[in-house]
């Protein structure tokens, strides 16, 4: 993997903390074929000067974090390491167990960043700051010393989030996501919330930029370059999280990231006048439109009904299996077990 | 048997090597953190036997498991080299490749190890037990075991069967008459009440080996119930499955398997049996097991509390609560049907 640097921001206010403006993603990590594999990506993007690493306590229900943490081993102090609680609502002392796990499994002490993942729903605001709920649990693990700055992300409503940004907690950090098609749509992050981050100092984290799985490039309505250019340029963007699954994408990462100008506002412009007629009817948006696209654990938590087709909702069913050999694919090179 | 379902059953006889990769790192990397190289690892008296055993053993089952045996042989001289002498087996292994590989692994070294293995009767007499010790040594290539123990004693009428006229209990007696064993003893993952059966017996047993780790501390507890009556007795206590035999509690974190394997090693134990089916398991284990100075007793205490809420239900000790662990010779002697064809 090349080895080089990348842009590095400031985390929001905090002028003093810097991230790479191209970040890690942790989802597509648990894509990767095996440990060996995973934790060759991790170093590589850490050699290649990432150093904003995303991750979540429910992705492939902690694979993804064991990984990483395997990856990190040695090297964590190189890293801005974020990973996202998931009490979709639950109590405060739940979102404090998940903490525990996410910091044993990536075998580290602190996070620098702990995130309320899947902000989706109308009455989730409510849910995270009513008494006893995560907005205590993420003050409490604070003063612990157990995160340094905190945060939330969600892919569904601006709305949403901007009821979240006024609801009267300290965010450092907000997780959105941001690509030419978003910017056209009838709701936009880019529009809608982008700007006010940017007003209150908190770091702006872009995601999605190929919307998700990629569909627009596939389709090629616009190339991964392209894509990934225009989310890293956005005034005011810090970080841009793309998802690494095998080497050929961390090696086309890196080569935009470490040759990254931004691209200037007539450009940006007319990559999104490109895609307009695309983006009209969300379908490469689904995130923000489909039920298919809600986490299941957060509609679990809502007593909203599963689609038992869903990918996510079969993982989570085998997961409960417990035939005690978790995550068989965490073997890598044919051990027998 | 058939090895492949055996291997089904797999991570019997400890911790699981895939379960410590979440402490781990990728395979042949060296650690950065370890601090104690170099410094052996500390013995500690086997009851009151008058041996010496390393306070870390290495699991048999595992080493059945390596990708050949060349690995093995690293894993055992490696071990020996740390100052482990303690090897753990059983007759029913892999069929018996888990003995075999380590009596080649031994060759020429058989003096520094302190070898155990099992018996596996279940409820069968004394001459099928004469028989499988006849196996095992041919297989470890030795003329004696240091530590002949009854396997896998799991289910409630196994005492009874074990203690009648023409048991196993009488092979484990003409055995150390013959000099063919040092010392006898039993091993079990199901349940105290078991083990505690089986002490009441008052057998002059030199060992017994039981699940010990700081989730079992609280659920279905070895550590509460046996552990004490065995230290009454003077019965030494061998510890095993201190990551839950699949590791789950590792995998969902839990806990580390770094302070897992501390919690199980500090309590009063001769040694911790850990399963190893690759030199980089073997490494992992010694940056706990060098030098090893045992957790505080409020630092246990502490990891006991915050564990509790993952011990409750048993999910990740499974071994006491579902038959995935529990091994096809046994319920076949017993009549049960297999594992494989109950709804667990």
């Amino acid at each position: 993997m090349q080895q080089g640097s990348i842009l590095q921001r400031s985390f929001g206010r905090h002028a003093d903390v810097k991230i790479s403006a191209l970040g890690f993603g942790g989802h597509h990590l648990g894509d990767a074929p095996d440990e060996k594999t995973a934790v060759a990506l991790v170093q590589g993007a850490l050699d290649g000067g990432i150093t904003f690493f995303d991750n979540c306590w429910e992705y492939h229900r902690g694979k993804t974090e064991i990984w990483m943490g395997s990856g990190l081993k040695g090297r964590r102090d190189e890293a801005f390491l974020m990973t996202k609680l998931c009490p979709h609502g639950r109590d405060g002392s739940l979102a404090l167990r998940m903490l525990e796990q996410s910091l044993n499994r990536l075998q580290t002490d602190h996070l620098d960043l702990w995130q309320i993942h899947g902000v989706s729903f109308e009455n989730d605001p409510d849910l995270f700051i009513r008494p006893g709920g995560a907005a205590e649990a993420m003050r409490k693990a604070q003063e612990q010393g157990k995160v340094r700055f905190l945060g939330f992300t969600g892919h569904k409503d601006p709305r949403i989030h901007l009821k979240m940004l006024n609801i009267g907690f300290p965010w450092d950090s907000v997780q959105m996501p941001l690509n030419p098609f978003d910017s056209n749509f009838i709701y936009s992050f880019e529009r809608q919330v982008l700007p006010e981050l940017s007003k209150r100092g908190i770091a702006a984290l872009g995601m999605k930029p190929i919307c998700g799985h990629g569909d627009p490039v596939e389709k090629g309505v616009l190339s991964a370059e392209e894509a990934l250019r225009y989310a890293m340029s956005l005034p005011g963007v810090t970080t841009t999280i793309s998802g690494v699954d095998k080497p050929e994408v961390l090696q086309q990462n890196l080569k935009i990231a470490q040759n990254f100008q931004p691209m200037p506002e007539p450009e940006l412009q007319a990559l999104r006048d490109r895609v307009k007629t695309e983006a009209a009817d969300g379908r490469f948006e689904l995130y923000k439109l489909s039920l298919k696209f809600d986490n299941p654990e957060a509609r679990l938590a809502h007593d909203f009904p599963l689609d038992m087709q869903q990918a996510e909702v079969k993982e989570m069913m085998k997961a409960t299996e417990n035939d005690g050999h978790p995550f068989a694919d965490l073997h890598s090179g044919g051990q027998s077990q | 048997m058939k090895r492949r379902e055996f291997l089904k059953g797999a991570a019997w006889a400890g911790a699981a090597s895939f379960a410590g990769k979440g402490l781990g790192m990728a395979q042949g990397e060296s650690n950065a953190q370890a601090t104690n190289h170099g410094e052996q690892v500390p013995h500690r008296p086997l009851g009151k036997t008058g041996a010496q055993v390393s306070c870390l053993g290495v699991g048999g089952y595992h080493l059945g498991s390596t990708k050949d045996q060349n690995e093995a042989n690293r894993i055992v001289s490696e071990a020996l080299d740390a100052g482990i002498n303690f090897f753990d087996n059983a007759w029913d292994y892999h069929d018996g490749h888990s003995e075999a590989v380590l009596g080649i692994a031994l060759q020429g070294k058989r003096d520094k190890a302190f070898v155990m293995t099992k018996v596996c009767t279940h409820g069968r007499d004394k001459n099928v037990a004469m028989r499988q010790l006849e196996e095992s040594l041919r297989r470890l290539k030795t003329d004696h075991l240091d530590l002949w123990q009854v396997h896998e004693v799991i289910y409630y009428n196994d005492p009874d069967l074990i203690f009648a006229a023409n048991g196993v209990a009488e092979a484990l007696v003409q055995a150390k008459q013959q000099g063919k064993v040092r010392f006898v003893g039993f091993t079990g993952h199901k349940d105290p009440a078991i083990h505690l059966r089986m002490l009441q017996h008052g057998f002059p047993f030199d060992t017994v080996q039981m699940p010990l780790n700081c989730l079992d501390a609280t659920f279905r507890s070895f550590q509460q119930q046996v552990l004490p009556e065995a230290q009454r007795r003077g019965v030494a206590v061998l510890g095993m499955k201190s990551l839950g035999g699949s590791g789950e509690m590792v995998h969902w974190g839990a806990v580390t398997a770094h302070d897992a394997l501390r919690y199980a090693m500090s309590l009063p134990v001769a040694t911790t049996i850990s399963g190893m089916d690759a030199p980089w398991v073997l490494h992992q284990n010694l940056e706990v097991a060098r030098g090893f100075q045992p957790m505080k007793e409020a630092e246990m205490a502490a990891l006991r509390d915050r564990v509790s809420f993952w011990a409750a239900d048993g999910r990740f000790e499974l071994f006491k609560t579902t038959k995935k662990y529990d091994g096809a010779v046994g319920r076949e002697q017993h009549h049960f049907p297999s594992a494989k064809e109950l709804p667990v």
